[in-house]
């Protein structure tokens, strides 16, 4: 019966082992695939998204008139239009060469790695080419990297102006933060109601009193019946009530009208919240206005490239770490194990054996617990795997010393297996408490090592108390 | 004791040596940083075909000798190849697509294929994500030790705790200044490997203290 029980266990474990590290086939389509999930690798090992962003060479064209002014709303002018009113028509840099300096690069690369933080990018790599300003980013690749490399090189410029006169009334200097917010209610252009997703700009001390002022001088006259105030929808269209002569004021960000409106009352609260799409229950068209309007809350958070940025690169290139490399690691970290499981039988013999059978179910256990909890594994995540590894031999090595200490007895080896787990586990905390801290570490490498060992120092934990002490119990067992 | 002293004083001699030599070392020809943390050049080519990076290291051996070389495949289809170098002139880009021309019967051009200046990573800008956690987890684990250990005294083991492990540290940054073992995705982790190594060697010994202060006590 004893050996039948220690047969039933070894196999299971050998089971487990086939599974983890060999992997379940299955045929597809005329080929045979593995259905044991594969491990989730960083950018490191599996490849990068290198993005370069260019220091901008290109022109813009503006229009001023006689007086040298630059014209507002240009745009649509003619060339005979721009003659006729005795407009001039210049080309000049988006960049400027007073603008090309180190300080400015520098301040980009800062204000790039600002927008990569907030939009909670976990890893990633930003390089300064200090003689051209050009900064070439690595990302992982998943879903989210399109829209990162969207947001990250917009300039970020807030500017609100009147529309009449193009003059700049406030600018990024005047914003404090910009958040995003949710509502809920019916919306006042549509029957439908839900969730209304809002961008929250708060402004400084003094963007607070120009926010008052503008405010108090961009009211709304009584007979216009303008039908826009500043909490509604300015993302999707553009509300300015050409008919009547009312001063309004227009929001642009990068240049682009975001909405031109006049106020109901003068603002005191030093905030303007802008609604972002119409209130939705659909849970899509909710998410899409929420990432729209974090990708602006980002931006204008982080405040605006002192330069314009152009992507000119933008490719996956894969890791120089190979699969074929990756697996002499595992066969390396195998070969070390085997030998210290060699060891462990001659010094401890049957017991050893047990010990070993022991030690090789925990790696199976591990490396599939590692799969199925989606961690993902790094450079510093592999090391991670190797020193629990360590761990576990230390762990088995000890509590086999203390057996051949004392007679191979049930009691003894309880005894044992309460001593080894009290000594073990006393000299890990300071290990445990470091794991624990890098597991809430949003920077990958970091997180993938915390995650790696906190599931490693929980399995010795569980497994030992319940496989090792069995199969030493059922050995003792007469 | 005797024994022992001297023991002590030639570990101490030979720590004080690695640490001089390493400081000495970083001071005058500096770290050995990773090729993808120098300034680099970069040539990309379009092959269109697949291929294997052992051939492609072989040409890059024959064109770029004794130069440190980092081939990585492009995209999705892999049918491009990214060379990365520390110098890549002119005439090395030519023959390089010369060979790969012959090689894959390919017509690549050495005209139209640009040469891309690649900037190194500040080592601030490795090290700046591992800062923050590892302060916290340090500052957390002192406190452990202050507690758990109060009886070896709280000042004197928070003090040895904290000074072990930026020796350990010291020590492993000497030897790989030393050795000129490439500063890159290796280092971190080894710093983690020696930092839980030191906790353990410490808890280890602070445990035994702590069992003999006990034994003496009874």
């Amino acid at each position: 019966m004893k050996k039948v029980k220690l047969l039933t266990i070894t196999l299971i474990i050998v089971l487990v082992a086939m599974v983890a590290f060999v992997g379940v086939y299955v045929q597809k389509q005329n080929r045979m695939e593995d259905e044991v999930r594969d491990y989730s690798y960083s950018m490191d090992l599996k490849g990068t998204r290198n993005v370069t962003l260019k220091v901008s060479q290109e022109n813009k064209t503006i229009i001023k008139d006689s007086n040298g002014d630059e014209v507002a709303d240009s745009e649509d002018l003619t060339d005979e239009e721009i003659a006729q009113n005795g407009y001039t028509k210049e080309e000049i840099p988006y960049n400027s060469e007073e603008a090309l300096t180190v300080e400015n690069y520098k301040k980009s690369k800062e204000i790039l790695e600002k927008r990569l933080k907030a939009m909670n990018v976990q890893n990633y790599v930003i390089k300064l080419n200090e003689q051209t300003g050009d900064i070439i980013l690595e990302l992982a690749e998943d879903e989210n990297t399109d829209s990162i490399i969207s947001n990250v090189g917009t300039a970020g410029k807030f500017e609100i102006v009147d529309t009449q006169t193009n003059e700049v009334l406030m600018t990024n200097k005047d914003i404090k933060l910009a958040n995003v917010m949710y509502g809920s209610g019916s919306s006042t252009e549509t029957t439908s109601s839900g969730t209304t997703v809002y961008l929250n700009i708060e402004f400084t001390k003094e963007g607070k009193q120009k926010l008052e002022e503008i405010s108090n001088k961009y009211i709304k006259s009584e007979d216009t019946g303008a039908d826009e105030n500043t909490t509604e929808n300015e993302t999707s269209e553009n509300t300015t009530d050409e008919t009547t002569s009312e001063k309004t004021i227009t929001m642009k960000i990068d240049d682009e009208e975001i909405m031109s409106t006049s106020f109901d009352e003068p603002i005191r609260t030093g905030k303007l919240q802008l609604s972002v799409g119409r209130a939705t229950t659909d849970q899509d068209t909710l998410q899409d206005s929420i990432a729209q309007a974090s990708s602006m809350a980002t931006v204008l958070d982080t405040g605006n490239l002192p330069l314009k940025y152009e992507v000119d690169g933008n490719e996956y290139v894969l890791s120089d770490i190979t699969e074929n490399q990756l697996q002499i690691v595992q066969y390396a970290l195998i070969g070390i194990v085997a030998i210290g499981l060699i060891v462990l039988i001659i010094r401890y013999k049957s017991n050893g054996l047990l010990g070993a059978i022991s030690y090789v179910g925990l790696a199976a256990l591990f490396v599939l617990i590692i799969r199925y909890t989606n961690v993902v594994l790094s450079i510093e995540g592999i090391f991670a795997i190797a020193i629990t590894l360590l761990l576990n031999y230390i762990f088995v090595n000890k509590l086999l010393a203390k057996l051949k200490q004392s007679e191979v007895k049930k009691e003894n080896i309880k005894q044992a297996i309460k001593e080894t787990y009290k000594e073990f586990f006393i000299k890990i905390i300071p290990i445990c408490i470091m794991v624990i801290t890098f597991c809430f570490i949003k920077w990958i490498p970091i997180s993938s090592f915390g995650m790696v060992m906190f599931w490693g120092i929980a399995l010795i934990a569980i497994y030992h108390i319940s496989v090792t002490n069995s199969l030493l119990r059922i050995k003792a067992s007469k | 004791m005797k024994n022992m002293s001297k023991k002590k004083l030639i570990v101490i001699i030979l720590i004080a040596i690695i640490i001089i030599a390493g400081i000495t070392i970083t001071l005058t020809k500096g770290l050995n940083y990773d090729l993808r943390y120098q300034d680099t050049k970069r040539v990309e080519l379009y092959l269109g075909k697949d291929f294997k990076i052992a051939d492609i290291k072989q040409i890059t051996d024959e064109v770029l000798p004794d130069q440190a070389v980092l081939i990585q495949k492009i995209e999705v289809y892999e049918d491009s190849i990214s060379i990365i170098s520390k110098d890549i002139t002119d005439e090395q880009k030519t023959n390089l697509v010369n060979k790969v021309n012959e090689k894959y019967e390919t017509e690549l051009n050495a005209d139209d294929i640009a040469t891309t200046t690649i900037p190194h990573t500040r080592g601030r800008d490795i090290v700046k994500p591992y800062i923050l956690p590892f302060i916290i987890a340090t500052v957390i684990i002192l406190a452990y030790m202050a507690v758990r250990y109060h009886k070896l005294g709280s000042i004197k083991t928070v003090l040895k705790t904290a000074g072990i492990c930026i020796l350990a540290q010291i020590i492993l940054l000497s030897l790989i200044a030393i050795t000129r073992i490439p500063v890159g995705r290796l280092t971190i982790p080894m710093v983690i490997t020696v930092y839980i190594l030191t906790l353990v060697g410490l808890t280890t010994k602070f445990e035994k203290d702590l069992a003999n202060n006990k034994k003496e006590e009874k």
